[in-house]
């Protein structure tokens, strides 16, 4: 049936900045803020604006990622007409080929979007957490009768470098596109979330997979050629929390910000309400020797021990006397009685042995998060040292 | 086909759960956090293979209704069987609509859906019953001994409103069916009987033809001698929940951890509707000891020896302690509160200092306000 707005997500990269966490799963189902996973965050914004056809694109390590969105019914995505889709790389009687860039991917699935037939495009990463109404933006679009709508935000000027910057003028219109710019022209970082004219995108994508330079790519191959060739280019100015998990420090930073209601990263709001698929598990129980103080808890943990400034998924358990600081614990962490977690990411499923040491405050140069890969055993009375990664075998490896 | 079909029985309003119940039946009581009472039931089905479940309802059943809706969250929203659910249809007693007087009473009024079972076997439960057994184990056992019904007994006479209680000989086999005790001797029924399809559909009809409305008066006891009746003792916990005494005290029996991993096995879980709310929040001065807490809650001030439902509000300086408190509750800044049960949506005002009894918790009916 046509649809006016669908939306189409990107989950196919490997989030290879991650390390260890996405080994064996992609970026967006990593586990984020105790209940979620990071692909609630745009699957939620999609049915909150009123979106209810996602087509989710997945290439690199999709299992788990396909396992839980199952069916899309957390996200009430579980619809006859529309609905949630995942859209692996596919074979035609010419053969197949991988994604070979973001634009190729949406290009490869041409025949999934005209399948609705929609008027508007939103395209989506899924790696980012933020709270959006992309009905709004979509508002935008129509009003500014643009080919493309990217969604910007002010950055502090000296973090504009790190970003692709957009100028604009006194319509808020794109003049001008730098990716990483030295010397930034503005402050306006793109968040890559765009809305285009199906129309539009349709004929530019196809050009873009004819002309064998191209990287086949969003942010260097399409955006700098649709402005080249003059189209209506609006900047949509989102104000709000957003934040790039792309990076261990980053997914770490914004787990610590659910904690702190000043990040403006609230998701108590139930005017706007992130969904997650429901992990089957009792209540949390805090038994008389536990001290948890400024931290978020999923369901099924057991805690005996302290827990300050940190964030645990679900089924965490903290054996007595135990300490976690400012660290974020992924599903099924174990941490045996007396053992002491500092500023780390601790991978699913990971145990931590008696009396063992990961990670440490900040302090001397060379200090980093630590962070454990899941399943990653560590042995009784062990230290591991800050900054330090270990894999699956407990086992260095680099970053 | 072989395989287990469920009957829970929802049709019983207590009048000894008093607020509790006002809007709600026992069935749908909140329990353990984040469950209902009937997702005990419900699971016990589901993890022993059981795909087809009818749940026969009578009184307040809306709130039932709206817990499980198509069934989906036990997966038994299915092209085939799945959750059936049977109000009464077309039932005046004497004197109008009146409540079932017996399970019996009950499942003659669904002979139709009795006669379309597909499976050899029928599990009847009561939704308000509190347990989580190896209920595929039962059906082997009861399969094995040859047992014409099979009876699912605690391991200790517990005196309880209206309770069932059995002697039971050194060879499992039930000698005396009690009930009406006042001072209760035998195993305590927990109300869960396993029987052929078969033979329920016999005594079904035999029900429905002699007017017997009483499956313990009317078909145990007189058939003691004819019918080979069996027990299986359960030694886990079990909590019947009839009375706002009972309630208070078996939920604060989840706060021992043997407790929770015979209610919580690792290889039984107990499925429940999801809510969607976020994580739970402790706050820089939230202190909570010895408590279940579920999603969604933001504790600022502290929390003692108490069971926490989603969404629940603790405001800064306010002391919870031996409470418990049902979805989205709040409690105001420097509240005191003790021994209460608050029902969902209620709120305690700034300040506010309420205190129950152990025997007797003070419960704040649903929606209200101090």
């Amino acid at each position: 049936m046509k649809k006016e707005c669908i939306a189409m997500l990107l989950a196919g990269g490997q989030g290879s900045r991650l390390y260890v966490l996405t080994r064996e799963m992609a970026k967006p189902a990593v586990p984020f803020g105790g209940k979620y996973r990071i692909i609630d965050f745009p699957l939620s914004n999609c049915v909150n604006s009123g979106i209810d056809t996602v087509g989710v694109l997945t290439q690199y390590r999709p299992l788990e990622l396909n396992d839980y969105i199952g069916s899309g019914q957390p996200w009430d995505l579980d619809a006859t007409d529309g609905g949630v889709h995942i859209l692996p790389p596919y074979m035609d009687t010419r053969g197949g080929t991988w994604y070979k860039g973001t634009a190729n991917a949406i290009y490869q699935n041409i025949g999934f979007v005209d399948l609705y037939d929609p008027e508007y495009v939103v395209v989506l990463s899924g790696d980012h957490i933020y709270k959006m109404d992309y009905s709004l933006m979509l508002e935008r679009h129509k009003a500014a009768g643009a080919a493309c709508t990217i969604s910007v935000m002010e950055v502090p000027w000296s973090e504009a470098p790190r970003f692709g910057i957009m100028s604009v003028d006194d319509k808020d219109n794109i003049t001008e596109f730098a990716e990483k710019p030295k010397e930034p022209k503005s402050n306006l970082a793109s968040m890559g979330i765009y809305v285009f004219t199906w129309k539009t995108l349709r004929k530019y994508l196809t050009e873009d997979e004819a002309d064998p330079t191209s990287e086949n790519d969003f942010g260097k191959n399409i955006i700098p050629k649709m402005l080249g060739d003059g189209l209506t280019m609006a900047a949509y100015r989102f104000q709000g929390y957003w934040k790039d998990v792309g990076t261990l420090d980053s997914l770490w930073d914004a787990n610590m910000d659910m904690l702190s209601p000043g990040s403006g990263l609230d998701l108590e709001d139930e005017s706007w309400t992130i969904y997650a698929r429901s992990v089957n598990a009792p209540a949390t129980f805090i038994s008389g020797s536990a001290d948890v103080r400024h931290s978020a808890l999923s369901r099924g943990c057991e805690i005996d021990g302290c827990v300050e400034n940190s964030v645990l998924s679900s089924n965490v358990t903290i054996g007595e006397n135990a300490r976690v600081s400012y660290s974020v614990l992924l599903p099924g962490t174990v941490v045996e009685p007396g053992a002491v977690i500092e500023y780390a990411i601790i991978g699913e499923g990971s145990r931590i042995g008696e009396n063992a040491h990961v990670g440490a405050a900040p302090g001397d140069a060379g200090w980093g998060l630590t962070v454990l890969a899941p399943h990653c055993p560590v042995a009784a009375g062990r230290v591991v040292k800050a900054g330090i990664m270990l894999d699956q075998n407990g086992e260095e490896a680099s970053k | 086909m072989k395989g287990l079909h469920g009957i829970i029985f929802c049709y019983r309003q207590r009048a000894e759960l008093r607020e509790l119940v006002a809007e709600r039946s026992s069935s749908s009581i909140p329990f353990a956090s984040r469950y209902r009472a009937i997702d005990f039931a419900l699971s016990n089905l589901i993890n022993a293979g059981c795909s087809d479940v009818g749940v026969l309802l009578h009184g307040r059943y809306q709130s039932l209704l709206d817990h499980l809706g198509s069934g989906k969250d036990w997966d038994l929203s299915r092209k085939h069987g799945g959750l059936r659910l049977l109000p009464p249809f077309g039932y005046e007693g004497p004197g109008g609509m009146q409540p079932f007087r017996g399970k019996m009473e009950a499942l003659a009024n669904v002979r139709s859906y009795i006669d379309a079972i597909r499976q050899d076997y029928v599990a009847l439960m009561d939704g308000d019953m509190v347990v989580n057994l190896p209920l595929q184990e039962i059906l082997d056992q009861h399969i094995d001994s040859g047992a014409d019904i099979t009876v699912v007994c605690g391991n200790d006479s517990f005196a309880t409103p209206d309770g069932s209680y059995f002697d039971v000989d050194a060879d499992g086999k039930v000698t005396e069916v009690y009930y009406n005790l006042r001072h209760p001797r035998g195993y305590r029924g927990l109300e869960i009987y396993l029987l052929s399809t078969e033979l329920l559909k016999r005594l079904t009809e035999e029900a429905a033809a002699r007017d017997l409305v009483s499956f313990r008066r009317d078909v145990l006891r007189p058939q003691l001698g004819e019918l080979n009746i069996r027990a299986f003792i359960w030694n886990g916990f079990a909590a019947q929940i009839h009375s706002v005494e009972e309630y208070y005290a078996h939920s604060m029996q989840l706060l021992t951890p043997e407790v929770r991993r015979e209610l919580f096995p690792a290889d039984r879980p107990v499925r429940a509707k999801p809510a969607d709310k976020s994580s739970t929040y402790i706050g820089d001065e939230g202190r909570v000891l010895n408590s279940m807490i579920a999603d969604g809650c933001h504790i600022e001030g502290t929390v003692e020896d108490s069971i926490l439902f989603a969404g629940v509000n603790v405001g800064p300086g306010a002391v919870v302690r031996g409470c418990i408190l049902f979805k989205e509750a709040s409690v105001g800044a420097n509240a005191q509160i003790t021994d209460v049960i608050a029902d969902k949506n209620t709120s305690i005002g700034e300040g506010v200092i309420l205190r129950g009894a152990v025997k007797h918790p003070y419960v704040l009916p649903k929606g209200e306000t101090i």
